[in-house]
């Protein structure tokens, strides 16, 4: 990898806002391109050969410095966000990767159904773009971030062959799929963007050490700071790290001129641009925009629709674990990508909801976090302690679903009027419900994966109605569409409001789907960043 | 602040909480409770959590002086008090009892991620998908 001297003083061709999933994709399509590329970052790079999961003490720190909730983190480039009105904590990590880095990299795609949901079953809207217009980008995304799995899902459209074989399922993963089998139910082996093979520049295959989702050591699971970000600096992108962005300025016509931002030292500084990319995910992107209020853009940038921080979708999730009478070592492999099942995608009128879900089968981790809580059940203390920690720790599996999540315009991402960062910046506050339809949905799943696990031999069924800190998917919040009264981006991430204005991040979806997001995110970012190297010439120097 | 005699108080709390195993000590017999109060110590919530707890205890002299199922009626009392600190203060009991690696050795556990050399899975058997390929596609076409 090879860095470039840059002029913090020159304008660039493009600003980005956030180096995770989506960021990185951009910077290293527009880089590449021969765009003058800058993206600005509130965390740091991250060494794989630190990540804590080989620390005798990880299952402490998954608690507090190394927790998915950034309420729980706190660390400097964290912002704390106030979730007191919302049934779900939204889950992130802030740093060159972004969520990239603490994630399970499980990978499917969305549905060709899941874009005109208005069309099929008359509620939310339908996507300004198909299936088919995003599968090219999706094909891209799973070469440049490696993909591991198989294609012939008869659940899926066919799709092309993945970069390297399925990671192995395991003796667990096969008596899940057994039970499948037996109840005539749809399963099939994960896409993860998990090498299974060496693939990619310095990333070795998955040695199954289990316990993935703090960080890979091996680096075979993909992060963009191992994948998208070496291509993009090589091609002379820069990435400024540390570096809190707290508005976007425009000029008197109401486009966008640059950031200001906050650099290591809490200086405030100014960064130009002729473009600028939103890649903060579906909280930190409407955040922003809402701060970056001016005289042309007086409720925040981009928000003459009054939509931006509306329509909040985080996917649902609940589920079941079961105990089996064996011992199956749940420690071994990977955490959540092991095998699927979309039997229950697609809407059912006879099941009393909308849309559907997903399952996913799930290993454990290490005796704390099993005593601490398999789905939410804590082991008791006392005399059953023992007893009850050594019948449930080498012997459960979880069967979780992902549920649709319909947008609803009152679950919203808003400023808190009190609660501030680090930086003294209006925290973000989420107001979030479960709908009727949600719950309907969650309901129907944990019968239904009772039911699987009961017929793979579980003898103890622990159900969890719905999980809280498991906000992962941060959807909606600045939607895409034609129409400028009902959505803020048009189907190529371009702002309604503002010629050079791109939002890349899941802020974007219009619907959520049932499934794990990041390849969606992705492709739809590599999607605008060929737009705008095809049609945005004037944004370059 | 935690003071020695709140050591003794919560090394005796924590064999009721997590107690003897065959030949293993409990949480507290083991030693934990200065390990509790450190690594509570380094984190906000944690340290809230522990406060709580032992200031819903009866005095360190009178909770040693109770027989072992007064002292589970206590722990009781504080845990129906304050449940949510209850419970935070369980998980930084649990988790650091679980880190300890007499403890890793009564449950044939490893004790981290073994790194680099893994663990073994067997390899991908594509026969597996025998049953699933046989079903026609049934994705949902717009």
């Amino acid at each position: 990898m090879t860095t470039t001297e840059h002029n913090p003083d020159r304008t660039a061709d493009v600003l980005i806002v956030g180096a995770g999933a989506s960021g990185a994709a951009v910077a290293a399509s527009l880089s590449e391109a021969g765009f003058d590329v800058v993206c600005i970052e509130q965390g740091h790079w991250q060494d794989s050969f630190k990540y804590p999961t080989a620390d005798p003490d990880f299952e402490l720190k998954a608690m507090s410095s190394w927790s998915i909730n950034p309420n729980k983190r706190r660390l400097p480039e964290d912002y704390p966000v106030n979730v007191e009105d919302s049934a779900v904590d939204p889950v992130m990590f802030n740093g060159v990767g972004g969520s990239t880095i603490m994630w399970v990299a499980h990978t499917p795609r969305l549905h060709p159904s899941d874009f005109r949901v208005k069309s099929q079953d008359g509620v939310a809207d339908d996507w300004p773009i198909s299936y088919e217009d995003l599968e090219p980008w999706y094909d891209l995304n799973d070469h440049v971030m490696g993909c591991s799995g198989i294609s012939g899902d008869p659940a899926n459209p066919p799709r092309s062959e993945r970069p390297m074989p399925p990671i192995p399922i395991g003796r667990d993963g096969e008596m899940i799929a057994g039970a499948f089998d037996r109840l005539g139910w749809h399963w099939w082996p994960s896409d993860a963007y998990i090498n299974s093979t060496r693939y990619g520049q310095g990333r070795d295959a998955c040695n199954f050490c289990g316990h993935n989702m703090m960080g890979c050591y091996q680096r075979a699971k993909a992060s963009t700071d191992l994948t998208y970000w070496p291509r993009a600096i090589d091609q002379g992108a820069e990435l400024v790290t540390g570096a809190r962005v707290r508005e976007i300025t425009t000029d008197s016509a109401g486009s966008a001129t640059g950031v200001n931002y906050l650099d290591t030292e809490g200086n405030d500084r100014h960064r130009a641009a002729r473009s600028v990319v939103m890649a903060a995910n579906g909280v930190g992107t409407p955040r922003l925009m809402l701060l970056s209020d001016s005289e042309n853009h007086p409720a925040g940038i981009s928000n003459s629709s009054g939509l931006v921080g509306k329509n909040l979708m985080f996917h649902m999730f609940g589920g079941a674990s079961g105990v089996f009478p064996d011992h199956v070592d749940p420690w071994v492999g990977p955490v959540a990508n092991i095998i699927l099942s979309q039997e229950f995608y697609e809407t059912d009128p006879d099941r009393g909801f909308l849309r559907g879900y997903t399952f996913q089968m799930s290993r454990g981790q290490g005796p704390g976090s099993i005593a601490r809580g398999v789905a939410g059940h804590r082991v008791p203390w006392g005399e059953d302690h023992h007893a009850v920690l050594e019948r449930r720790f080498r012997n459960t599996l979880g069967l979780g679903s992902i549920g649709d999540d319909l947008p609803e315009e009152h679950n919203s991402v808003t400023l808190d009027e009190r609660l501030t960062d680090s930086s003294g910046l209006p925290a973000p506050k989420i107001t979030y419900r479960v709908s009727d339809n949600s719950r309907a949905l969650l309901d129907h799943a944990i019968a239904q994966g009772t039911k699987v696990l009961e017929e793979a031999g579980a003898t103890e069924i622990l159900v969890n109605p719905q999980s809280r800190e498991t906000g992962w998917h941060l959807l909606g919040t600045a939607r895409m569409g034609d129409d400028p009264e009902r959505s803020v981006v048009d189907k190529n991430g371009l702002s309604h409001d503002v010629d050079n204005l791109f939002i890349v991040d899941g802020s974007v979806f219009v619907t959520g789907g049932a499934v794990n997001p990041t390849p969606t995110i992705q492709a739809i970012a590599l999607r605008t960043a060929d737009y705008i190297t095809n049609n945005r010439g004037d944004l370059k120097a | 602040m935690v003071i020695k005699t709140d050591t003794n108080l919560l090394t005796a709390a924590l064999d009721r909480v997590v107690p003897p195993v065959g030949d293993l000590p409990g949480a507290g017999g083991l030693g934990l409770a200065e390990e509790v109060i450190k690594r509570s110590a380094a984190d906000f919530r944690f340290q809230d959590a522990l406060t709580t707890v032992l200031g819903d205890l009866p005095s360190p002299d009178d909770f040693l002086a109770l027989d072992e199922d007064g002292q589970d009626d206590a722990l009781r009392t504080a845990e129906s008090s304050h449940p949510d600190a209850f419970g935070l203060w369980l998980d930084v009991v649990y988790t650091v009892y679980y880190m300890q690696p007499e403890v890793h050795q009564r449950l044939s556990w490893h004790g981290r991620s073994p790194q680099p050399e893994g663990n073994i899975m067997p390899p991908w058997d594509e026969s597996v998908l025998g049953v699933i390929r046989q079903r026609e596609p049934f994705w949902r076409k717009v």
